[in-house]
């Protein structure tokens, strides 16, 4: 008999507001449903009546979890329209607050994907406090703890402030003995490496299909990465390469984000000392001279959870239309196919291993 | 005077009434010793969880928090009950305060101390176990009578883990009573001043532990209140009063546990120098401690998963307990 239940949108691990619908027969999901659209805050349409660089809090709050990178997609966007060259050292910069954005973002997602699959919060509580120290260091780089609308057009509020470089390097070294600490904890643990594997998988021809992107896209052993491939600021300058699994399960989006990190770490490291002298400081608002030279332009970037393009129809002071593609929303949507004719209780791995952001999916 | 006597000799009394005034006393001081443990202990969890997760736990009500617990059942006992419109009233409202008394019940019939043996039945042990096999079956009653589709998925994991467990673990307890010679739990007690049954039998002792969790619901066990799944399990529209029973229900269980391990594998009452109940409940302790760190590190089972656990590894092993046992000490 097949019965349906109904999962939130208020569910302790569906991450926000998410709501799914799910036929089960016995313990076994036959269909999956999402429902989306309980935090639809019209971000797209509210840009349109303000000024470009009135945005990037709005923007922001589209990946509460990850605010930096969308604060840089849309800056970079408008810097696109307005034909603006970012400072040399201010792309260093962004690369160096990107990636350190990347490691605490990944690590919210690891206390939380251990919580869906039954961890009670210990886990969750260690990530939480080493991410704490990851946006201290964001907060002296930004001013601000959790939004920092730290982007200008041409380069940033402020230059990193002195000492930025010691104070990161602990910081970092830290982080990465905890890496290896949770990889020890989690994996040793049989209960939850068989949670993990074998778990929503999605093949490497349906993920192209479906469009995901990110780790999502990485786990299933497709080695796109927007950072290597369309490479933007300084990537192609520093040493790194997409993390791939092919298993394309749970585990192996697991491990594509754990490896992640630790890249993430190192390419902090080698910009941090690669990082040239000289002059960071953006345009200040008021600044904005009303001309954009290119009236349509598209970007994207890679976020922590995938790739964010952004297209843009550029009016002179604000944007006339903003279309964005966000990651998750389109993750999500492989969710239904990769979960079907799993157990009600693997519902959750799967989420977790999605690393859904409502407010990214709901825009 | 016997301690078990005190009520009766004080009111002087005899007969019929002194052991019925005799009873009631001691049903009231062991209520009372459960409810102390649970409390102390839903506090202690807290902050040991919290010491773990790295977190400081409840600090304000109290020294070191510990009126928090008071706290909360204030405020829980002071709201509004709200039994659902599709709840079987009678199954949904009697189910916890029965589970509640049982529990109580089975502490009693259970042997504190060799002074402290109000009840000791010569088959003590089954009755435990068969009174003790109930409690999945009510919760599938509360589950299933609350009208609420986690719930009732979780009344059903209920019955599928009572099939996972229960076998093993009434083969650990024949080689229990075999190893003793007898299903009397003060019998139990006394074959262990030498040495306790966890080291005679070891793998006896680490299936009865499995069991005894998946018993309790204690991770990586709590399959039936599963909160990152189910919400609250059979829990989910329990409010108010009856889910402070609930949360004393919980520890009191837990109680019972630690009580029943320490007793049949860790000789009881038996201890130098202090006296026997002191050292059953610092048994006690040490056992729920070790539990509760258990729900802090591990990550829950499947219910499937659990299933093949138990009839690919406990029973097998409880088996071979038993032919063991049966081997080495009495054949």
């Amino acid at each position: 008999m097949v019965t349906r239940i109904n999962i939130g949108p208020v569910h302790p691990s569906t991450h926000g507001v998410l709501r799914l619908v799910a036929d089960v027969d016995g313990d076994t999901v036959v269909n999956l449903e999402p429902h989306i659209g309980f935090l639809h805050r019209g971000v797209e349409k509210l840009v349109e009546t303000r000024m470009y660089m009135q945005n990037p809090p709005y923007m922001e709050k589209l990946d509460y979890i990850a605010p930096m990178s969308y604060d840089d997609a849309y800056v970079a966007t408008v810097e696109k329209a307005m034909g603006v060259e970012v400072k040399e050292r201010a792309m260093w910069v962004r690369t160096v607050l990107l990636e350190l954005q990347r490691i605490a973002s990944h690590l919210l997602w690891l206390g939380t994907m251990a919580n869906d699959v039954g961890q009670f919060f210990t886990v969750f509580m260690w990530a939480f406090t080493d991410r704490d120290m990851v946006m201290r260091l964001l907060e002296e780089a930004s001013g601000a703890r959790m939004f920092y609308v730290n982007m200008r057009i041409g380069g940033l509020i402020r230059d990193l402030p002195p000492g930025f470089g010691e104070k990161a390097g602990e910081v970092l070294a830290y982080i990465e003995k905890r890496i290896k600490k949770y990889e020890n904890f989690l994996e040793k643990d049989p209960l939850f490496t068989e949670r993990m594997k074998g778990i929503g998988v999605l093949s490497r021809e349906r993920a192209i299909e479906l469009g995901v992107t990110g780790p999502v896209l990485r786990g299933s052993g497709v080695g796109y990465d927007v950072r290597k491939n369309n490479a933007y600021y300084v990537y192609d300058k520093l040493n790194f390469r997409p993390q791939t699994r092919s298993d394309g399960d749970c585990f192996a989006r697991y491990k594509v984000r754990m490896l992640e990190m630790a890249e993430s770490i190192r390419l902090v490291r080698e910009a941090l000392a690669k990082m040239p002298e000289g002059d960071a400081l953006g345009m200040p608002i008021k600044l904005i001279l009303p001309s954009a030279k290119n009236r349509m332009v598209s970007l994207s970037r890679e976020t922590p959870r995938g790739e964010c393009l952004m297209y843009m129809v550029a009016d002179s002071q604000k944007p006339y239309r903003l279309s964005i593609r966000a990651p998750t929303f389109i993750n999500l949507a492989a969710m239904p196919e990769i979960s079907r004719g799993c157990r009600t209780a693997d519902i959750f791995a799967i989420s977790g291993s999605l690393d859904l952001v409502m407010g990214d999916v709901d825009r | 005077m016997p301690i078990t006597s005190i009520v009766s000799g004080y009111l002087h009394l005899s007969g019929t009434l002194a052991t019925a005034a005799d009873t009631i006393a001691y049903a009231v001081a062991i209520s009372i010793l459960i409810v102390a443990f649970d409390y102390v202990f839903g506090w202690l969890e807290r902050k040991t969880i919290a010491k773990i997760q790295k977190r400081h736990g409840p600090t304000y009500a109290g020294k070191y928090g510990i009126l928090q617990n008071m706290a909360d059942f204030v405020k829980l006992l002071s709201k509004e009950h709200v039994a659902p419109k599709r709840a079987d009233g009678l199954l949904f409202l009697s189910t916890i305060p029965i589970m509640l008394a049982l529990t109580i019940f089975l502490v009693f019939l259970l042997p504190l101390a060799p002074t402290l043996l109000e009840t000791n039945l010569g088959f003590g042990l089954l009755v435990v176990f068969v009174l003790l096999s109930f409690m999945p079956l009510i919760i599938f009653a509360n589950g299933f009578g609350s009208g609420n589709k986690f719930a009732a998925i979780s009344a059903q994991r209920s019955v599928v883990m009572l099939l996972s467990y229960e076998i093993p673990l009434i083969f650990v307890i024949a080689s229990v009573g075999a190893l003793a010679g007898s299903y009397n739990l003060a019998s139990v007690v006394n074959a262990q001043s030498q040495w306790w049954f966890a080291l005679l039998m070891p793998i006896g002792f680490v299936v009865f532990f499995v069991a005894m969790l998946a018993e309790l619901e204690r991770p990586p066990f709590d399959i039936r209140e599963a909160d990152n799944e189910l919400i609250a399990g059979w829990l989910t529209d329990v409010s108010a009063p009856y889910y402070v029973l609930a949360l004393f229900l919980d520890y009191s269980r837990m109680f019972l546990g630690s009580l029943l391990i320490a007793i049949l594998f860790f000789g009881g009452w038996s201890g130098p120098l202090l006296p026997p109940v002191v050292w059953l409940l610092i048994k006690v302790f040490v056992i729920s401690f070790f539990i509760m760190v258990i729900r802090a590190t591990m990550v829950r089972m499947r219910i499937d998963r659990l299933l093949r656990f138990g009839w690919t590894w406990l029973l097998p092993l409880s088996l071979i307990n038993l032919i063991l046992t049966y081997l080495v000490f009495i054949g």
